[in-house]
């Protein structure tokens, strides 16, 4: 597994495709289509993500340590045995966190600007 | 996997599969398969055929978006691209100086009846045309497919050589004035001239790469 040695605030921002990948792997670890139905549900139909898109991003955050692939399948007996599996790294969820505080931050400038409704705790 | 595909999918797959030559090798290799997996899943949960229709279309979308990115994002990292590009560039040149050079001796050889150079007319033609057709070819089989370049060459270069032999003698093998020998005589001589060009490019000419 690669080792990371870069700041988890080197790779903000996240496309919305990277990060929403992260989040659907930050519960537990899943194949792609199980990743896209995931995004897909969350964002109730507003995010599709298509095979390019997925692949092409699970490529760049193997490359960059965010994610990983599982060596054994969870349900191999259930399961068609050509898929691949990942799961977030240590890192990847670091890097997964600081892109929602970064999120965070933004909303809150947002709320402050009057361009979104103040929720009723804050 | 129990549930049988609809022929409209299985055709779809297929033509996917083949669209996904569109992305650099090396991705298509790792990733292909589970791309073609997860539009197979997609395919599944679609109930309906608007629905399938759209999946397809998004599907192709996204392919064209996302398959000049990974092309960009090759050539940003790969370290060889500028050399490899200059050994492109070079035989690319290389192969057109050839072809043109043959087709000018053969047209100043007619035009000014040079007996030397028309007495060659036969393999200068043969030369130009399979040139053309085989290094084309050539040069897209070797940027698509995993195959190796001079086993390409000898196919490539076997078929453009063998196919107008074939055709040429057997639409015009009853003309008085045809000359069959001379025809076979030419397409055999450019097969090995450039069959061997890329041999040597191969084995010999090749400038070195440094990554």
């Amino acid at each position: 597994m690669k080792v990371p040695t870069r700041r988890p605030e080197e790779f903000l921002p996240l496309t919305p495709a990277m990060f929403h990948i992260l989040l659907a792997l930050a519960d537990k670890e899943r194949h792609g289509y199980h990743i896209m139905r995931e995004v897909d549900e969350r964002t109730e139909g507003n995010v599709k993500l298509g095979p390019g898109t997925l692949y092409g991003s699970i490529k760049r955050m193997m490359a960059d340590g965010l994610i990983e692939e599982l060596e054994e399948r969870p349900d191999p007996e259930l399961d068609d045995e050509r898929r691949r599996y990942y799961r977030l790294t240590d890192f990847g969820f670091r890097v997964a966190t600081a892109e929602a505080q970064r999120l965070e931050q933004m909303v809150r400038s947002a709320r402050a600007k009057k361009l979104l409704p103040r929720t009723k705790s804050g | 996997m129990s549930r049988s595909l609809s022929k409209d999918t299985r055709w779809f797959l297929s033509i996917y599969s083949i669209l996904l030559l569109a992305y650099p090798r090396e991705f298509r290799r790792e990733y292909g398969s589970q791309m073609v997996l997860l539009l197979l899943d997609c395919q599944r949960d679609a109930r309906t055929a608007p629905a399938r229709t759209r999946i397809w279309l998004r599907t192709l979308i996204d392919l064209v978006r996302t398959a000049p990115r990974e092309h960009l994002e090759k050539i940003r990292k790969e370290n060889t691209f500028m050399n490899n590009l200059r050994n492109d560039l070079f035989a690319i040149g290389g192969c057109v100086l050839i072809i043109l050079a043959a087709l000018l001796l053969l047209n100043y050889g007619r035009s000014h009846q040079v007996s030397s150079i028309l007495f060659f007319g036969y393999v200068l033609d043969a030369i130009a045309f399979t040139g053309l057709l085989g290094n084309l070819i050539v040069f897209l089989l070797i940027k698509l497919t995993r195959f190796r370049p001079l086993r390409i060459a000898f196919w490539t270069f076997l078929i453009v050589t063998l196919v107008p032999t074939l055709a040429i003698t057997l639409i015009a093998g009853r003309d008085p004035n045809f000359n069959a020998p001379n025809v076979v005589i030419g397409y055999v001589v450019s097969f090995f001239f450039w069959y061997g060009l890329h041999w040597l490019w191969s084995n010999k000419l090749r400038p070195s790469e440094t990554a």
